[in-house]
């Protein structure tokens, strides 16, 4: 989260806005969004269900729920989709920030 | 368990935020690209 964090501006410029899902409350994510002074739009979800509806993979052997980012453009289509498989299996903002550059051509 | 593919349209769910204000995917249709980050836990 701090990650995107350090890059927020750089997303805003490219049009994008930044929504996490999580498992946590609305009081868990109001805590967090505080504390970490995160300017993202925070969508509790204990029910889990956006997860279930886009697939997030949930290893119970392991640590719980995977890490996913998926990048949707202005006509709502998917154009990255990242599966994490473990916890730090995260992409770089550049990576992220580039395929936005593209698909604001 | 479904998984969202690469050209394919993404699924579009309704959420209160944090503070309880609506959230729609679909309302940001037309406006703004969107990076959706499932977290796995805040610790």
């Amino acid at each position: 989260m701090a990650q995107l964090r350090q890059d927020y501006d750089k997303f805003v410029s490219r049009n994008v806005a930044v929504v996490v899902v999580g498992p946590e409350d609305a009081r868990g994510f109001a805590v967090y969004w505080q504390k970490e002074s995160l300017p993202f739009i925070g969508l509790p979800d204990p029910q889990a269900s956006v997860l279930k509806l886009y697939g997030q993979e949930v290893n119970l052997f392991k640590l719980g729920r995977m890490p996913a980012q998926v990048l949707i453009d202005k006509a709502g289509v998917a154009r990255f989709v990242h599966y994490g498989h473990s916890m730090s299996d995260i992409p770089s903002n550049q990576e992220i920030l580039a395929l936005a550059d593209e698909i604001n051509k | 368990m479904p998984r969202v593919s690469i050209n394919q349209t993404a699924p579009d769910f309704s959420l209160p935020d944090f503070s309880g204000q609506a959230f729609s995917l679909a309302d940001l249709r037309g406006q703004k690209n969107v990076l959706l980050v499932f977290n796995r836990t805040f610790q």
